[in-house]
């Protein structure tokens, strides 16, 4: 079947898994078994749809659907079908996942099947979305559902993180629509992306457009310093989204700057100081994500520092490929975005596995804190060496896959620094150096994380109680540890593919990604092979560990306590997540004080947000009664099931949202 | 003939390491003013421990079995990439010096896991330091060998060594900044004093190797000596390729004395400073790699500035 015909039909079931939960609402099994079923049919089809478009087959619609103004057009390209594949294998492993531990949730399963469909919906439109209109609409669906997920749990925390998600969303969201109306008023008003792609907005306006959509994505994706909601919105939410959340949707972010940068403003030319403008907030993210990572004894806010600092990464590559972009050399810049694009989909695997992973701690001893866990690896050792694989993955180890990805942003890096530019190679060589101390810092906030849950013995009577997760949960997370080995150790076939993929997105020349079984930097000769790595530690260890069975004793080894100095063992003994924290925060110490100095930032935005709403909540009765009362009358339906949560301020805001959208709207209209 | 000479040069690593760090004793006790055991001491060790039984605490689990045969495999496996024998690498994939600085972060995951594994609280700790020190070395480390690629055009370390050899450099003073750099920052990865975080608490005594015993105690001993031969094979053929034959041949036989010359140079160096310096704090660790970071960013201003 043709790739859009499937991927409408995605849409469609994803809507019937929704109406389907909905309408299940007051029985939780069968919401959730609908649900769920329904969700992950969607996801394979989705799934199959964005791996043709990745494949080489290019689709797009363009139709007129509710709105005569703006015609819904969908496009989907090699690049948006990558996004799409990654969300689709999140989703459907989420889904499964949910089958078991939707369970946690109570009275809620009908709702949480409800937004999740929606949510994976809407993420499919904004990622296919070709037209000013329809991306701003579906942009807003999604952090309306998302923030409905996160909020779930009804409790403080949730509340107070759902909070902080909601306005950071909607300050990226006005600054994207800025973007965007900039770009619809140089091209004389057409809503189409494929208008802006073909002008010449000239370098004043389309740095404007570029720094207004890297900074609204950038809050979506959570860069810092816009990043502290994700450690307190993700982690709140249940954990098969929250590894949707920060494995799929914090990517749109990564994409909408691919796609301002690199596509819409194409025709206008990619200026040099993108390109290292991305590449400092990469640094930035990607060091100072990990370090805040590693003081972290929740698992789940350990895991979305961790987005923090994988974003980071993944600019990394993107700035290198807008750097040798903007210097004309094409062949450097699709290497970087290939890297970027790999870096993009390990990402999503391996940290849709660590949160399905975290989701199972918590799903068994009903708490996110690692102090109160421990020696879970004799109690769930399936959960524990999926773990593993996915904690080995994200800390770039040999032969997995967040080492292909890393390996090609350092050899983009390193092109980049050989173009013979004094400023260039600055930027570069200090890029590479703040991905080398992340890498160091990732492996050590990993052995943190995988060491103080699963090894020794339990601290608390829930984890000496833990059993291992349900089949379908255990189902998911071999199924992303599984796709974070083939994806490392299949690298010399997945590499060219993408290649291709950014060559689509750059419209430049043909790369050599690989010779062989192995990875080329085609400019320099250098190569490594993932493959190669696997057999030879396969090999080498296996005989090392035959060696040493033959050798000693025949008698198996004998269990003893661990040596304390001539005290008494006790479980209290080994180290814990504060013993990684504060040997870290010797040498670290500057870097927590500046934490907090963004965080206050974020608050001090939500304050301003706050202030605003009492103002309006001051002149309510007269914008309402002259201005918008039919929408808000719509919209007071909706605010309605955001007040039971929220207890009345949030109607006001949401009212002026709506509104703020209409009066945009109209304004385009008459424009037009 | 490439797959014999890497499969070689792992075997040959593997047998001069114990008297390597048998080297060292030697040389930690004549400075000491003690007679001190045989060179060859560091064998015989092996030999008692592969005969003893063994033993494993109650609380640990696979990840403490695994460890000494995976670190072994990985000593083993960057031996056989580095151009060592030759100028010319035997398997490339495995010598390029982003794999490296990997493949060293995948035994270190494992080694200090293995300590908090052992639910020890002392090799547990010892985990800890080892993995923050590589946080310490790793950017002077990057720097300094990315200083040396932009030199000489690629990363991979037989160019490198290649370029060097030929005098093919763009900025020598770079190379010569970067080289200081890069032999501070292996001097470090080597674990010597003052930077042996382990040796300097008493309870820390030799970290994560606290609860391994027997034949697993045995492998771990040679994995680690093993790696300390590999790390400064890896400064030597980048930085000192001098005498080595150009291509992979008979003469890699010529090449792999003086191989093992130039190590035995750089141990007895190593070893000289080692007795020379005192034991810092952990603490102040930070202050001397910062240095070294220093040397390696001045290498790299070389470069931008073209001299």
């Amino acid at each position: 079947m043709d790739s859009m015909t499937l991927f409408i039909a995605s849409l469609a079931v994803s809507c019937i898994g929704a109406l389907a939960s909905v309408l299940l609402i007051k029985a939780d099994n069968a919401a959730k078994t609908a649900g769920c079923l329904v969700g992950a049919v969607a996801a394979v089809l989705s799934f199959i749809a964005g791996l043709e478009a990745v494949l080489g087959d290019v689709s797009s619609l363009n139709t007129v659907f509710f709105f005569p103004f703006a015609r819904l057009e969908l496009l989907l390209n090699g690049l948006a079908g990558l996004i799409v594949v990654l969300i689709s294998i999140l989703a459907f492993a989420g889904f499964i996942y949910g089958l078991s531990y939707f369970d946690e949730y109570p009275g809620k399963v009908g709702r949480a099947g409800f937004f999740m469909n929606t949510f994976v919906a809407s993420m499919m439109l904004v990622i296919t979305a070709d037209n000013v209109f329809w991306f701003l609409v579906a942009f807003e669906l999604m952090s309306l559902t998302s923030y409905f997920l996160v909020v779930i749990e009804e409790n403080k925390n949730s509340i107070r993180g759902g909070w902080l998600y909601f306005v950071i969303a909607h300050v990226g969201f006005v600054l994207i629509m800025a973007s965007f109306l900039l770009m619809t008023n140089g091209v004389g008003g057409s809503f189409s992306f494929s208008d802006f792609r073909t002008h010449d907005f000239g370098p004043a306006v389309s740095s404007a457009c570029f720094v207004l959509a890297f900074f609204g994505f950038g809050a979506k994706a959570g860069i810092i310093p816009l990043h502290s909601w994700l450690p307190q919105a993700h982690p709140e939410a249940p954990s098969n989204v929250s590894a949707l959340m920060s494995g799929g949707m914090i990517k749109i972010g990564i994409l909408g700057i691919l796609k301002v940068g690199l596509d819409l403003l194409a025709g206008s030319g990619v200026q040099l100081w993108w390109g290292l403008m991305v590449l400092v907030f990469g640094s930035i993210s990607s060091v100072l994500g990990v370090v805040y990572a590693l003081h972290e004894h929740d698992i789940k806010r350990l895991l979305a520092y961790h987005s923090v600092e994988n974003i980071g990464i993944i600019l990394l590559g993107v700035g290198a490929s807008m750097t040798a972009h903007a210097l004309g050399n094409d062949v450097i810049a699709t290497i970087a975005l290939m890297a970027a694009l790999y870096h993009t989909l390990n990402h999503a695997m391996f940290k849709g596995e660590l949160f399905l992973g975290a989701g199972s701690l918590l799903y068994a001893t009903g708490t996110r804190n690692m102090e109160k866990m421990g020696g879970l690896f004799r109690r769930m050792p399936v959960t524990a060496v999926c773990f593993l694989i996915g904690a080995l993955a994200i800390s770039a180890i040999p032969p997995l896959n967040g080492f292909v990805s890393e390996w090609f942003t350092y050899q983009s890096l390193f092109n980049i620094s050989t173009l013979s530019d004094p400023v260039v190679m600055v930027f570069a060589v200090a890029s590479a150096a703040a991905l080398a101390i992340t890498g160091a810092l990732a492996v050590t906030c990993f052995v943190k994380a995988y060491g103080v849950s699963f090894a020794s013995s339990p601290r608390s009577q829930e984890a000496a109680n833990a059993k291992e997760s349900p089949a379908p949960m255990l189902f998911s997370q071999m199924l992303l540890a599984a796709i974070c080995v083939v994806l490392g150790i299949g690298s010399p076939v997945i590499a060219p593919v993408l290649g291709d993929v950014a060559q689509s997105v750059l419209a430049g020349s043909a790369i050599t990604a690989t010779s062989g079984v192995s990875l080329v930097n085609e400019i320099s000769g250098a190569a490594t092979s993932t493959p190669a790595i696997a057999i030879a530690l396969v090999v080498l260890t296996g005989l090392a560990f035959v060696l040493r069975s033959c050798l000693g004793t025949k008698a198996p080894a004998k269990k003893t306590d661990p040596w304390a100095c001539g005290y008494e063992p006790n479980e209290h003994m080994p180290v814990v997540a504060t013993s990684f924290a504060s040997d870290v925060e010797l040498f670290m110490g500057p870097l927590y004080t500046l934490r907090e100095v963004c965080t206050k930032i974020c608050w001090s935005i939500a304050h301003v947000f706050q202030k605003l709403t009492g103002v309006a909540q001051g002149v309510e009765p007269l914008p309402d009664r002259f201005l918008v009362d039919a929408p808000s009358e719509g919209a007071d339906k909706l605010a309605g099931l955001a007040s039971k949560i929220e207890g009345g301020n949030y109607s006001v805001y949401i009212c002026y949202i709506v509104a703020a959208l209409v009066v945009f709207l109209v304004l385009a209209v008459v424009m037009v | 003939m490439n797959i014999v000479l890497a499969i070689a040069q792992g075997l040959v690593v593997m047998l001069v390491a114990p008297f390597f760090s048998g080297l060292a004793r030697v040389i930690r006790a004549k400075m000491h003013n003690r007679r001190g055991p045989s060179i060859l001491q560091d064998y015989r060790d092996l030999a008692k421990l592969m005969a003893r039984p063994e033993s494993v605490s109650s609380d640990s689990s696979f990840v403490l079995r695994i460890m000494p045969p995976l670190f072994l495999a990985v000593s083993f496996m960057l031996a056989m990439g580095l151009p060592m024998f030759t100028l010319e690498s035997p398997m490339p994939v495995f010598g390029d010096a982003i794999t490296i600085m990997y493949a060293l972060a995948l035994s270190r995951f494992f080694f200090a896991l293995s300590g908090v594994d052992s639910s020890n609280a002392y090799a547990g700790f010892g985990g800890i330091r080892e993995l923050l020190m590589s946080v310490l070395i790793e950017p002077s480390m990057l720097i300094a060998l990315f200083t040396v690629a932009i030199v000489c055009g690629s990363t991979g370390i037989a160019t490198m060594g290649q370029h060097i050899v030929t005098g093919n450099v763009s900025s020598v003073v770079a190379v010569i900044l970067a080289g200081v750099a890069f032999a501070a920052a292996c001097y470090m990865e080597l674990g010597k004093l003052p930077f042996d975080q382990a040796e300097a608490e008493q309870e820390l005594q030799e970290g994560p190797l606290a609860e391994l015993s027997g034949p697993s105690l045995a492998m771990m001993k040679l994995a680690m000596g093993m790696k300390q031969v590999v790390v400064v094979a890896w400064f030597t053929s980048i930085f000192i390729p001098w005498g080595e034959p150009a291509t992979i041949g008979v003469t890699a036989l010529v090449g792999a004395v003086v191989f093992l010359v130039k190590c035995l140079v750089d141990f007895v160096v190593c070893g000289v400073l080692e007795n020379s310096v005192s034991r810092s704090r952990f603490k102040v660790l930070g202050n001397q790699t910062w240095a070294v970071v220093g040397i390696a960013v001045l290498a790299f201003v070389f470069v931008v500035v073209g001299v």
